[in-house]
């Protein structure tokens, strides 16, 4: 069990080019499940393999339990991964599979087997500790690398997309697995994916990369809510939230022909940020939908024309434009059965105070 | 138009293709044997009598006898044949023992300039071997290592090594470099994941890479011929010898060439999926 | 190097080793295979280069002395030798091009599934694997011979008389057995080449409605260029060095009229003990060969290094 942190750390592949990862500070906590989430190229693989010790830290340290490990080889660190394509030995059997890391380490052979026999009955892999690899199905190969992972007990676990290869209902299904297994094991674990879901959904908190570095690093709920730059606020959240850069006038902000009100709360932010431009971010639940009849003169909504309707039966996303002169694409979430359909006049009001500024140049939460 | 007018002529390509392929397959088959047929024929013609051979027009009907090969091992084919068989299996040998750490090197774990020792390798096979035989004869000679099976030895396993290293390497580059970081993490030391994770993945590209490099050493008989005497002289050589001094004896000399290529063809019919990519150096997998 | 130490604008990256001692134990796995390479292949080009500059014949031991460039002029006024170059022209570009022509018909003929498909394959692949002196003394004995030989004996109705094939034709027969080796080489590749075409390609020229000639001239073939040239360029690197088939079939004659250069080089340094003399041939084989071959490797070494595109 063991604290991560990350000081600086950053890897450069040529020299004076754009580091993969660009000086990343992150304090993990010992028992934490830490996500790191971004687009292809963020660098958060790259971030995880330091901490693997599969990629040179170039600049910086990378302590694991308090010490650094610039220079330790893999093997020496303590840890576990799970590879995305589950890097498990074709020639072994996935109980040979699952006592290698403990072969490795000189633990003698009955011990081997009672661990492995454990952990082979928490996965579930009992009936196949003599099988070859390539006779499972995908989920359970996926459960033969977490189970080589979790025999060794290491300080900390690594996980690199390990849902990613396998299909849409069985990743639901353990995604919930491995986030109850790490919180009920309690070792120390940093997980890579692209997926905002699964970022959302299992991590204690959020590490969000983008283009080397570091964007937010907040519990799901505080990137939700709080973005801290309009990256973040794009990322999280599906469908993504509504970005306009609009100008601000007296009672708030101009979207198309109409004037939108925003709170008092946030004109003092704008006014006190000095900006003459605000980059306004509306999530697609933050709309409330009025037919365009109902609302005709009264000027508090912004008029929009319905292009697309996507009834997921819970919820109904309306994809729409804005009455301007771009034609603003816009998504708002309704309840189930709005009754919209493709080509209605609608006219959409914010229901919530706790719309998102941001400053239009640099992106930064206002 | 109407469905059933539709009916006749959505069938009739159908049918005809149907014959067409079987056309097809019947003139496989036709130049399939007319192919092997040589070869069948020198296997007939070793089980004949040499009056069964000399017939015009030839016979096929005859009763088969082992006579030839008998005359054959009479004839002193046994140390040719412990000759090839040496030369063939240390060459080899010595050839995965340098390819494999070679391919490995160019592969899972690249060095720089990978492509620059690659092409080097290839390169060798480029240059014509005549252009080498003189001074090889020369120095050979000089160091007394004339009719010597280890001087087959180091040109076989000379000749074999850029084959196996472009081969070994195409199998190297099939192992999923996870495999190594795996290992790694799981606390294995780089020898010991190499043996533990790696050999058993590589291990039938090795047999095949082996199969290749025996085929080759085999039927090698441009070194042999000129550096072998009595001592060392291999198969094909022996072949050579056989028909000079037995003149046009058909039988015999059959009898003598299928001994001579039975070995090469069976382990050529097992790594027949393997020997494209050994012969394109890895090129094609 | 620490932290505190670092200056905030420039990180380097602290590759492990293509330097130092790490590099050296990378490198350390290639060296053995590299310097027995170099050793074994490319010392005795040296010593060619050396031997080629000296008037030196073994039967008259004491006769080596220094010449420069005398064995050089020699070779280029050897009419024999220009006649020979020819002839290795002629048999290495015929019998690859002959056997891959057949080679792509014979891939084509098996590349669908029909019964016995693997049977007809490994019977086409054999004549590849027979050791290449049987080989040739097959073809001189069972089919060449003028009067037991099969061929003559096939082509009897179509009035073929007792035709001496090695005699007459010494340089076709060579290649004619050549060829039979080969083309299995090519149709293995080639049929290697059709079955990593992906076959929704296929699919796709077929629902844009390609008809079967079509979709080969526009997608097969394109497709097959690579492999093509492939063995164009491979079947030449091995057929350039043909030695066993004239050794057996016809030893270089009429006179020199079947010989190819490794045999007529073959012939000047062990039946006349010239050394110097073959050596300033091998000199000038070496040099046409890196000429061509550097001109043909361009122009694949794509499929060498194991490119994907294509």
């Amino acid at each position: 069990m063991a604290e991560v942190v990350f000081d600086q750390a950053s890897r450069v592949y040529t020299a004076g080019a754009k580091p993969a990862v660009n000086r990343l500070d992150l304090e993990i906590e010992d028992g934490e499940f830490v996500v790191l989430v971004g687009p292809s190229g963020s660098g958060k693989s790259t971030a995880l393999r330091m901490l693997a010790g599969l990629e040179e830290i170039d600049g910086g340290q990378i302590r694991i339990g308090g010490k650094n490990m610039v220079g330790v080889p893999s093997r020496d660190r303590d840890i576990a991964m799970v590879f995305q394509n589950y890097a498990l030995y074709p020639n072994k059997t996935v109980g040979e599979n699952m006592a290698f890391p403990l072969k490795m380490r000189g633990v003698d052979k009955e011990e081997r087997a009672t661990k492995v026999r454990a952990a082979a009955d928490v996965l579930g892999l009992t009936d196949y500790l003599d099988r070859k690899p390539r006779a499972l199905s995908g989920g359970q190969r996926q459960r033969v690398a977490m189970g080589r992972a979790i025999v060794r007990e290491p300080q900390v676990f690594l996980m690199d997309e390990p849902l990613s290869n396998l299909d849409a209902k069985m990743r639901v299904s353990t995604r919930t697995e491995i986030a109850a297994m790490q919180r009920r094991l309690g070792v120390t674990t940093v997980y890579v994916t692209h997926d905002q879901v699964e970022a959302m959904t299992m991590g204690d908190r959020v590490a969000l990369l983008k283009d080397g570095q570091l964007q937010q690093f907040a519990t799901p709920a505080d990137l939700y809510d709080k973005p801290a730059n309009a990256f973040v606020a794009g990322f999280i959240g599906s469908p993504a939230m509504n970005l306009f850069t609009l100008p601000v006038s007296g009672e708030g902000v101009t979207i198309g022909s109409s004037e939108l009100a925003l709170p008092r709360s946030l004109r003092s932010r704008i006014s006190s940020a000095g900006l003459s431009r605000v980059l306004l971010g509306i999530r697609p639940e933050q709309w409330s939908v009025g037919s365009s009849s109902s609302a005709d003169g009264s000027g508090s909504g912004v008029k929009a024309q319905v292009d697309v309707v996507e009834e997921l039966g819970s919820d109904a996303y309306l994809y729409a434009h804005l009455d301007d002169s771009e034609a603003t694409p816009v998504v708002v979430r309704t309840s189930g059965r709005s009754g919209s359909r493709r080509g209605d006049h609608i006219v959409l009001t914010p229901t919530s105070e706790e719309l998102h500024l941001f400053d239009p140049e640099s992106g930064e939460r206002v | 138009m109407t469905a059933t007018l539709d009916r006749p002529t959505d069938l009739a390509p159908a049918k005809k293709s149907k014959v067409g392929s079987t056309l097809l397959a019947v003139l496989a088959w036709i130049v399939g044997i007319g192919f092997f047929f040589p070869i069948l024929w020198m296997v007939l013609t070793a089980f004949k009598q040499e009056a069964d051979a000399y017939t015009s027009p030839p016979k096929i009907v005859f009763s088969p006898t082992l006579d030839q090969f008998k005359e054959v091992f009479n004839a002193g084919v046994g140390p040719y044949l412990l000759n090839s068989v040496f030369a063939t299996v240390v060459s080899t040998i010595f050839v995965l023992l340098l390819a494999t750490p070679a391919a490995f090197a160019v592969s899972l774990r690249p060095v720089k300039k990978v492509q620059d020792v690659l092409f080097f390798f290839i390169s060798t096979k480029m240059l014509p071997v005549v252009a080498a035989i003189v001074p090889i004869y020369v120095v050979v000679n000089n160091i007394g290592m004339l009719d010597n099976i280890w001087t087959l030895i180091i040109l076989y396993t000379a000749m074999n090594l850029p084959i196996a290293v472009w081969m070994m390497r195409s199998f190297f580059q099939e192992v999923p470099k996870e495999l190594l970081e795996a290992a790694s993490m799981d606390g294995a030391s780089l020898w010991r994941s190499l043996r533990e994770v790696v050999l058993p993945v590589i291990s039938p590209g090795m047999a095949a890479t082996a199969l290749i490099c025996v085929i080759f050493a085999w039927n090698e008989f441009f070194f042999a011929v000129n550096l072998t005497a009595a001592q060392a002289a291999t198969v094909p050589v022996f072949l050579v010898g056989f028909i000079t001094s037995e003149g046009l004896y058909f039988a015999k000399l059959c009898a003598a060439a299928t001994m001579a290529a039975l070995p090469v063809v069976i382990a050529g019919w097992i790594a027949q999926n393997k020997l494209v990519q050994g012969l394109s150096f890895g090129a094609v997998k | 190097m620490t932290t505190t130490l670092e200056r905030p604008t420039e990180i380097v990256p602290r590759q492990p080793g293509n330097s130092g001692r790490e590099g050296w134990i990378r490198r350390a796995p290639l060296l053995p295979a590299l310097v027995f390479t170099i050793i074994v292949t490319q010392l005795p080009f040296l010593f060619t280069l050396y031997y080629s500059t000296q008037s030196w014949n073994l039967v008259r031991p004491g006769s080596r002395q220094f010449v420069g460039l005398e064995n050089y002029a020699r070779v280029f006024t050897d009419s024999a030798f220009r006649g020979v170059a020819l002839n290795t022209v002629l048999l290495t570009l015929g019998a690859v091009l002959i056997a891959m022509v057949l080679g792509l018909l014979f891939a084509l003929l098996l590349d669908r599934s029909f019964f016995g498909r693997g049977f007809i394959r490994t019977l086409l692949i054999t004549p590849f694997l027979i050791t290449p002196v049987a080989a040739a003394l097959l073809w001189k004995t069972v089919l060449f011979d003028p009067t037991y030989g099969l061929l003559n004996f096939v082509l009897s109705p179509f009035g073929v008389g007792r035709t001496d094939w090695i005699s007459s034709f010494p340089l076709t027969s060579v290649m004619i057995a050549l060829v039979w080796q080969w083309t299995p080489f090519m149709m293995l590749l080639i049929l290697a080449g059709l079955q990593s075409q992906p076959h929704d390609v296929l699919e796709a020229a077929r629902m844009d409605g390609a008809t079967g000639w079509g979709v080969f001239r526009e997608v097969t073939l394109p497709h097959l260029r690579r492999f093509i040239e492939l063995g164009i360029v491979l079947g030449a690197i091995y057929l350039v060095n043909t030695f066993d088939a004239i050794y057996m079939m016809t030893q270089g004659g009429p006179g020199t009229a079947s010989a190819n250069l490794p045999f007529y080089i073959y012939q000047r340094a062990f039946l006349g003990f010239d050394i110097g003399q073959s050596a300033a041939m091998g000199v000038v084989v070496v040099v046409a060969t890196i000429i061509v071959s550097t001109f043909a490797l361009r122009l694949i070494f794509k499929s060498f290094s194991g490119g994907e595109d294509v």
